[in-house]
């Protein structure tokens, strides 16, 4: 199975596998392999779960997800390139685990287009409508409503931001994970932070008139 | 950057914040909100913004025995 676009550059250098192992060879191997998996693969499990949680929208779902990753993951260590950004490729194996749970439910992310709006669309929001400065107002925003407001951003846009504002993943990795060009990360992470500040205007109006 | 140093400050807010800027862009920048309550204030609202979604959003550890599943799910599956 392959799982990573070759275009990540990932399997590119993998070494053909070895064919004239004797059995005790062969085993130690894999007992390696095993050892590095675990101390290695595993040691991304809360940078990955933090995506994959605001990728799903639900903990049962991110669990699952980060689940079936490591598995796909396990099962494909051999494609992965000692030294290249190891988070990086478990988020690749990831989002290819999210995008194929997604398809089966027929809920297939959408290319769904935004407005542009004002950087400033919040600030001046939070002036016009608030009586506090539009940092107490950030304050008083509930956790719920910031995670709502995440949820709201359409798929595309909302799977570069959780990479990059979430993960903490360079534009570089983001564009890597996601198969596309680095300009494309930039231009669907600035739709997809103005498509927050709505969001988050919207649920802040539904604070006040509550 | 733009004649108008708000605009060019405003349309560089968040390469800014994402530390993409070269040196010289990055001084442009420090030096205007220095001067330009304006900006300044709004800039304050933007870093406060992406602090406060991350801190909500970040909240949850991965939860207990989730890895340790993992490891018992691989180990079930033989060689690597």
């Amino acid at each position: 199975m392959l799982l990573v676009a070759d275009s990540v550059g990932f399997m590119a250098d993998t070494p053909p596998s070895e064919t004239t192992d004797t059995p005790g060879e062969a085993s130690a191997r894999d007992a390696l392999d095993r050892v590095r998996f675990e101390e290695e693969a595993l040691s991304h499990a809360d940078q990955l779960y933090r995506v994959a949680l605001r990728l799903s929208g639900s903990q049962q779902a991110a669990e699952e997800l980060v689940q079936e990753a490591y598995l796909r993951a396990f099962r494909g260590w051999r494609g992965y390139r000692p030294g290249t950004n190891l988070a990086a490729w478990l988020a690749t194996i990831l989002r290819n685990a999210f995008l194929d749970e997604a398809r089966k439910q027929s809920r297939r992310p959408a290319q769904e287009s935004i407005d542009d709006t004002s950087e400033y669309y919040l600030y001046n929001h939070l002036t016009e409508t608030a009586a506090e400065p539009q940092e107490a107002v950030l304050n008083r925003l509930s956790g719920g409503a910031i995670v709502d407001s995440l949820s709201e951003i359409p798929p595309n846009f909302r799977e570069v931001v959780v990479l990059v504002d979430i993960g903490d993943f360079s534009y570089q990795d983001a564009a890597d994970i996601l198969g596309v060009p680095i300009g494309t990360v930039m231009s669907r992470l600035h739709r997809g932070r103005r498509a927050l500040k709505q969001a988050l205007a919207n649920h802040a109006s539904k604070q006040e008139a509550e | 950057m733009s004649i108008d140093p708000c605009v060019g400050v405003e349309s560089n807010l968040q390469p800014y914040l994402d530390r993409q800027l070269t040196p010289d862009e990055v001084g442009l920048i420090e030096g205007h909100l220095g001067e330009c309550s304006y900006c300044r204030e709004r800039y304050h609202f933007e870093a406060k913004l992406r602090d406060t979604v991350k801190t909500v959003c970040c909240g949850d550890p991965v939860p207990e025995g989730l890895v340790d599943r993992v490891r018992l799910h691989c180990r079930g599956l033989g060689a690597a």
